[in-house]
Protein backbone atom coordinates (compact mmCIF):
# COMPACT_ATOMS: atom_id res chain seq x y z
CA UNK A 1 0.00 0.00 0.00
CA UNK A 2 1.30 3.21 -0.67
CA UNK A 3 1.36 6.69 0.93
CA UNK A 4 -1.61 7.81 -1.01
CA UNK A 5 -3.98 5.12 -0.38
CA UNK A 6 -2.81 5.33 3.11
CA UNK A 7 -3.84 8.50 3.66
CA UNK A 8 -7.19 7.94 1.87
CA UNK A 9 -7.73 4.67 3.75
CA UNK A 10 -7.18 6.59 7.23
CA UNK A 11 -9.39 9.56 5.99
CA UNK A 12 -11.99 7.04 5.04
CA UNK A 13 -11.91 5.71 8.82
CA UNK A 14 -11.69 8.66 10.68
CA UNK A 15 -14.31 10.08 8.77
CA UNK A 16 -16.73 6.59 9.87
CA UNK A 17 -15.39 7.16 13.36
CA UNK A 18 -16.91 11.02 13.14
CA UNK A 19 -20.13 9.72 11.68
CA UNK A 20 -20.66 6.88 14.14
CA UNK A 21 -20.41 9.13 17.04
CA UNK A 22 -22.88 11.67 15.65
CA UNK A 23 -25.09 9.18 14.90
CA UNK A 24 -24.93 7.80 18.69
CA UNK A 25 -26.26 11.28 19.75
CA UNK A 26 -28.90 11.37 17.08
CA UNK A 27 -31.29 8.10 16.22
CA UNK A 28 -32.37 7.88 12.94
CA UNK A 29 -36.28 9.28 13.80
CA UNK A 30 -34.82 12.33 16.45
CA UNK A 31 -35.77 16.15 15.53
CA UNK A 32 -32.60 17.20 14.88
CA UNK A 33 -30.08 17.09 12.81
CA UNK A 34 -26.13 16.49 14.08
CA UNK A 35 -25.27 20.31 13.58
CA UNK A 36 -27.95 21.53 15.92
CA UNK A 37 -26.10 19.61 18.91
CA UNK A 38 -25.08 22.25 20.68
CA UNK A 39 -21.39 20.74 22.86
CA UNK A 40 -21.24 22.52 26.64
CA UNK A 41 -18.20 23.78 26.37
CA UNK A 42 -19.24 25.91 23.72
CA UNK A 43 -22.57 27.12 25.69
CA UNK A 44 -20.59 27.27 28.74
CA UNK A 45 -17.68 29.70 27.08
CA UNK A 46 -20.96 32.23 25.93
CA UNK A 47 -22.93 32.31 29.15
CA UNK A 48 -19.11 33.27 31.01
CA UNK A 49 -19.01 36.00 28.87
CA UNK A 50 -21.72 38.63 29.29
CA UNK A 51 -20.37 40.51 26.23
CA UNK A 52 -21.03 38.14 23.70
CA UNK A 53 -25.03 37.56 22.56
CA UNK A 54 -26.37 35.22 24.79
CA UNK A 55 -29.23 32.74 23.87
CA UNK A 56 -31.95 31.77 25.19
CA UNK A 57 -31.92 28.96 27.31
CA UNK A 58 -34.74 26.75 28.27
CA UNK A 59 -34.89 23.62 31.10
CA UNK A 60 -37.28 21.25 29.48
CA UNK A 61 -36.35 18.85 32.36
CA UNK A 62 -36.77 18.80 36.19
CA UNK A 63 -34.30 21.48 37.24
CA UNK A 64 -33.17 24.73 35.63
CA UNK A 65 -29.84 24.06 36.74
CA UNK A 66 -27.35 25.65 33.75
CA UNK A 67 -27.14 29.75 34.99
CA UNK A 68 -29.67 31.81 33.85
CA UNK A 69 -31.84 28.93 32.26
CA UNK A 70 -35.22 29.26 32.23
CA UNK A 71 -37.41 26.59 34.33
CA UNK A 72 -40.35 25.03 31.85
CA UNK A 73 -40.81 21.99 32.97
CA UNK A 74 -40.61 18.47 31.65
CA UNK A 75 -42.03 19.01 28.17
CA UNK A 76 -43.30 15.42 28.10
CA UNK A 77 -46.23 16.82 29.83
CA UNK A 78 -48.49 18.73 27.44
CA UNK A 79 -49.24 21.66 30.12
CA UNK A 80 -44.81 21.59 30.12
CA UNK A 81 -44.94 22.03 26.41
CA UNK A 82 -47.37 24.29 25.95
CA UNK A 83 -45.61 26.65 28.60
CA UNK A 84 -42.65 26.34 26.10
CA UNK A 85 -44.84 27.51 22.84
CA UNK A 86 -46.01 29.86 24.37
CA UNK A 87 -42.90 31.52 25.97
CA UNK A 88 -41.23 30.68 22.53
CA UNK A 89 -43.96 32.21 20.76
CA UNK A 90 -43.01 36.04 21.20
CA UNK A 91 -39.51 35.33 20.55
CA UNK A 92 -38.46 36.06 16.88
CA UNK A 93 -37.96 32.83 14.54
CA UNK A 94 -34.69 33.37 13.86
CA UNK A 95 -33.88 34.06 18.13
CA UNK A 96 -30.92 31.60 19.41
CA UNK A 97 -32.57 29.46 21.54
CA UNK A 98 -31.21 26.46 23.54
CA UNK A 99 -33.38 23.58 24.78
CA UNK A 100 -31.99 21.08 27.62
CA UNK A 101 -32.90 18.48 29.77
CA UNK A 102 -30.20 16.48 31.26
CA UNK A 103 -32.46 13.43 33.33
CA UNK A 104 -30.54 10.36 31.33
CA UNK A 105 -28.70 9.57 28.54
CA UNK A 106 -30.73 10.79 25.44
CA UNK A 107 -31.68 7.52 24.24
CA UNK A 108 -34.06 7.08 27.30
CA UNK A 109 -34.82 11.02 27.45
CA UNK A 110 -38.81 11.82 27.15
CA UNK A 111 -38.13 15.05 27.15
CA UNK A 112 -36.15 16.60 24.54
CA UNK A 113 -37.90 14.95 21.50
CA UNK A 114 -41.53 17.05 21.88
CA UNK A 115 -39.24 20.10 22.95
CA UNK A 116 -37.43 19.82 20.01
CA UNK A 117 -40.15 18.87 17.23
CA UNK A 118 -41.93 22.03 18.76
CA UNK A 119 -39.19 23.91 17.54
CA UNK A 120 -38.83 22.46 14.13
CA UNK A 121 -42.68 22.53 13.71
CA UNK A 122 -42.88 26.42 14.92
CA UNK A 123 -40.48 26.99 12.34
CA UNK A 124 -37.19 28.59 14.46
CA UNK A 125 -34.19 28.68 12.17
CA UNK A 126 -31.43 28.89 15.13
CA UNK A 127 -32.32 26.79 17.71
CA UNK A 128 -29.86 24.41 19.39
CA UNK A 129 -29.80 21.33 21.54
CA UNK A 130 -27.04 20.82 24.21
CA UNK A 131 -25.69 17.93 24.20
CA UNK A 132 -25.83 16.00 26.93
CA UNK A 133 -25.03 12.49 25.83
CA UNK A 134 -25.11 11.03 29.86
CA UNK A 135 -26.38 13.57 32.34
CA UNK A 136 -26.49 17.33 33.19
CA UNK A 137 -24.50 16.34 36.26
CA UNK A 138 -21.90 14.40 34.69
CA UNK A 139 -21.56 16.18 30.99
CA UNK A 140 -22.06 19.78 32.79
CA UNK A 141 -22.27 20.41 36.87
CA UNK A 142 -19.06 17.94 37.06
CA UNK A 143 -16.88 19.95 34.56
CA UNK A 144 -17.40 23.17 36.39
CA UNK A 145 -19.81 24.96 34.10
CA UNK A 146 -21.64 27.61 35.51
CA UNK A 147 -24.85 26.51 37.18
CA UNK A 148 -27.81 28.51 39.00
CA UNK A 149 -28.05 29.24 42.34
CA UNK B 1 8.37 -13.95 58.28
CA UNK B 2 5.24 -15.68 56.93
CA UNK B 3 3.61 -14.37 60.21
CA UNK B 4 4.65 -11.04 59.90
CA UNK B 5 2.94 -10.92 56.07
CA UNK B 6 -0.43 -12.87 57.29
CA UNK B 7 -0.21 -9.92 60.51
CA UNK B 8 0.59 -7.48 58.27
CA UNK B 9 -1.95 -8.51 55.08
CA UNK B 10 -4.71 -8.56 57.96
CA UNK B 11 -4.23 -5.19 59.50
CA UNK B 12 -4.45 -3.38 55.57
CA UNK B 13 -7.34 -5.56 55.00
CA UNK B 14 -8.95 -4.05 58.55
CA UNK B 15 -7.38 -0.56 57.51
CA UNK B 16 -9.24 -1.05 54.33
CA UNK B 17 -12.92 -1.95 55.82
CA UNK B 18 -12.72 0.99 57.93
CA UNK B 19 -11.54 3.76 55.47
CA UNK B 20 -15.22 5.66 54.37
CA UNK B 21 -15.21 5.48 50.48
CA UNK B 22 -16.94 3.96 47.60
CA UNK B 23 -14.96 0.74 46.90
CA UNK B 24 -15.78 -2.99 48.17
CA UNK B 25 -14.79 -3.51 51.27
CA UNK B 26 -14.73 0.40 52.50
CA UNK B 27 -17.34 1.83 54.88
CA UNK B 28 -20.28 3.40 52.72
CA UNK B 29 -20.35 7.12 53.50
CA UNK B 30 -23.41 8.16 55.97
CA UNK B 31 -26.42 9.99 54.33
CA UNK B 32 -28.68 11.60 56.73
CA UNK B 33 -32.09 12.53 54.95
CA UNK B 34 -35.95 13.53 55.15
CA UNK B 35 -38.29 10.88 54.80
CA UNK B 36 -41.98 12.23 53.27
CA UNK B 37 -43.37 12.96 56.77
CA UNK B 38 -40.37 14.95 57.59
CA UNK B 39 -38.40 12.52 59.67
CA UNK B 40 -34.36 12.24 59.42
CA UNK B 41 -33.32 8.38 58.99
CA UNK B 42 -29.56 8.25 58.76
CA UNK B 43 -27.93 5.41 56.64
CA UNK B 44 -26.15 4.30 60.04
CA UNK B 45 -29.19 3.90 61.74
CA UNK B 46 -29.82 0.58 59.65
CA UNK B 47 -26.95 -1.04 61.30
CA UNK B 48 -27.31 -4.57 61.58
CA UNK B 49 -29.03 -5.15 58.76
CA UNK B 50 -28.34 -6.12 54.88
CA UNK B 51 -28.96 -2.66 53.28
CA UNK B 52 -29.72 -1.84 49.56
CA UNK B 53 -29.12 2.03 48.95
CA UNK B 54 -31.12 2.42 45.95
CA UNK B 55 -30.42 5.81 44.06
CA UNK B 56 -33.25 6.85 41.82
CA UNK B 57 -35.86 9.23 40.66
CA UNK B 58 -39.30 9.50 39.28
CA UNK B 59 -38.38 10.84 36.10
CA UNK B 60 -35.77 8.02 35.59
CA UNK B 61 -37.49 5.36 33.67
CA UNK B 62 -35.10 2.35 34.16
CA UNK B 63 -35.30 3.41 38.07
CA UNK B 64 -39.54 3.37 37.61
CA UNK B 65 -39.22 0.01 36.12
CA UNK B 66 -37.15 -0.95 38.86
CA UNK B 67 -39.17 -0.30 41.62
CA UNK B 68 -41.43 -3.27 41.43
CA UNK B 69 -38.41 -5.92 41.20
CA UNK B 70 -37.27 -4.32 44.12
CA UNK B 71 -40.85 -4.84 46.05
CA UNK B 72 -40.39 -8.32 45.33
CA UNK B 73 -36.94 -8.43 46.95
CA UNK B 74 -37.92 -7.13 49.87
CA UNK B 75 -40.60 -8.99 50.24
CA UNK B 76 -38.97 -11.78 50.26
CA UNK B 77 -35.60 -11.27 52.12
CA UNK B 78 -36.43 -8.49 54.55
CA UNK B 79 -36.71 -11.31 57.20
CA UNK B 80 -33.91 -13.43 56.44
CA UNK B 81 -30.66 -13.43 58.04
CA UNK B 82 -27.33 -12.78 56.48
CA UNK B 83 -24.30 -13.50 57.56
CA UNK B 84 -23.61 -10.32 58.51
CA UNK B 85 -26.69 -8.93 59.42
CA UNK B 86 -30.32 -9.36 60.22
CA UNK B 87 -32.94 -8.41 57.97
CA UNK B 88 -32.83 -7.14 54.81
CA UNK B 89 -33.85 -3.29 54.26
CA UNK B 90 -33.69 -0.72 50.90
CA UNK B 91 -32.88 3.08 51.92
CA UNK B 92 -33.97 4.23 48.87
CA UNK B 93 -32.85 7.89 48.01
CA UNK B 94 -34.55 9.79 45.56
CA UNK B 95 -33.44 12.51 43.35
CA UNK B 96 -36.44 13.86 42.27
CA UNK B 97 -36.70 17.97 42.85
CA UNK B 98 -40.88 17.91 43.15
CA UNK B 99 -42.02 16.31 46.00
CA UNK B 100 -45.39 15.70 44.81
CA UNK B 101 -44.06 13.38 41.76
CA UNK B 102 -41.88 11.80 44.80
CA UNK B 103 -44.69 11.38 46.97
CA UNK B 104 -47.16 10.09 44.70
CA UNK B 105 -44.73 7.33 43.18
CA UNK B 106 -44.55 5.90 46.54
CA UNK B 107 -48.21 6.31 47.48
CA UNK B 108 -49.60 4.72 44.06
CA UNK B 109 -47.14 2.20 44.02
CA UNK B 110 -47.58 1.36 47.66
CA UNK B 111 -43.57 1.57 48.07
CA UNK B 112 -43.21 0.04 51.66
CA UNK B 113 -39.76 0.48 52.48
CA UNK B 114 -37.43 4.02 53.37
CA UNK B 115 -37.86 6.78 51.30
CA UNK B 116 -35.64 9.63 51.74
CA UNK B 117 -34.71 12.87 49.62
CA UNK B 118 -33.62 16.45 49.50
CA UNK B 119 -35.41 17.33 46.82
CA UNK B 120 -32.27 18.82 44.64
CA UNK B 121 -32.16 16.05 41.60
CA UNK B 122 -28.42 16.26 40.29
CA UNK B 123 -27.69 18.93 42.85
CA UNK B 124 -27.97 16.76 45.80
CA UNK B 125 -24.80 16.21 47.24
CA UNK B 126 -25.27 12.58 47.95
CA UNK B 127 -24.86 12.62 44.60
CA UNK B 128 -21.49 14.23 44.55
CA UNK B 129 -20.07 12.07 47.77
CA UNK B 130 -21.61 8.54 45.84
CA UNK B 131 -20.24 9.73 42.73
CA UNK B 132 -23.45 8.60 40.59
CA UNK B 133 -22.63 9.06 36.92
CA UNK B 134 -26.37 8.14 36.50
CA UNK B 135 -29.23 6.50 37.54
CA UNK B 136 -30.27 3.90 38.33
CA UNK B 137 -27.57 3.56 40.46
CA UNK B 138 -27.04 1.17 44.07
CA UNK B 139 -24.68 0.10 46.97
CA UNK B 140 -25.21 -3.09 48.89
CA UNK B 141 -23.78 -2.67 52.38
CA UNK B 142 -23.94 -5.50 55.45
CA UNK B 143 -24.53 -4.86 58.70
CA UNK B 144 -21.62 -3.08 59.73
CA UNK B 145 -21.86 -0.59 56.79
CA UNK B 146 -19.18 -2.04 54.66
CA UNK B 147 -19.61 -1.94 51.00
CA UNK B 148 -20.60 -5.33 49.44
CA UNK B 149 -21.44 -4.69 45.62
CA UNK B 150 -22.41 -1.70 43.88
CA UNK B 151 -24.86 -1.22 40.85
CA UNK B 152 -25.94 -4.77 40.42
CA UNK B 153 -29.68 -5.38 38.81
CA UNK B 154 -32.03 -8.01 38.24
CA UNK B 155 -30.69 -11.54 38.73
CA UNK B 156 -27.41 -10.34 39.60
CA UNK B 157 -28.86 -8.06 42.20
CA UNK B 158 -30.65 -10.94 44.02
CA UNK B 159 -27.70 -13.44 43.47
CA UNK B 160 -25.90 -11.34 45.50
CA UNK B 161 -28.51 -11.05 48.31
CA UNK B 162 -28.86 -14.93 47.68
CA UNK B 163 -24.90 -15.42 48.53
CA UNK B 164 -25.24 -13.15 52.15
CA UNK B 165 -28.31 -15.47 53.36
CA UNK B 166 -28.22 -17.88 55.53
CA UNK B 167 -31.98 -18.94 54.85
CA UNK B 168 -33.10 -18.52 58.56
CA UNK B 169 -36.11 -16.46 59.43
CA UNK B 170 -35.33 -13.67 61.77
CA UNK B 171 -37.42 -13.83 65.41
CA UNK B 172 -40.20 -10.86 65.24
Amino acid sequence: MNAKNLVFLLLTVATLVFASYQISAQGQNDPWTPQQLLAPADLAKVLNNSKTPQPTVYCIGMDAIIKGSIDVGPAMMPENLNTLKQKISKLPKNASIVVYCGCCPFSRCPNIRPAMKLLKDMQFTNYKLLNLPQNVKVDWMDKGYPVSE
Amino acid sequence: MLVFLLLSGSTVLTLSAQQTGLESGNRAPEIKLLTLKGDTIALSSLKGKLVLIDFWGTWCSPCVEEQSELSKLYTKYKQLTYTNGKGFEIYGVSLDSKKTNWENFVTKNKINWIQVSDLKFWRSPVAKTYNIQGLPFNVLIDGKGIILAKNLHGADLEKEIERYSVIKKTEK
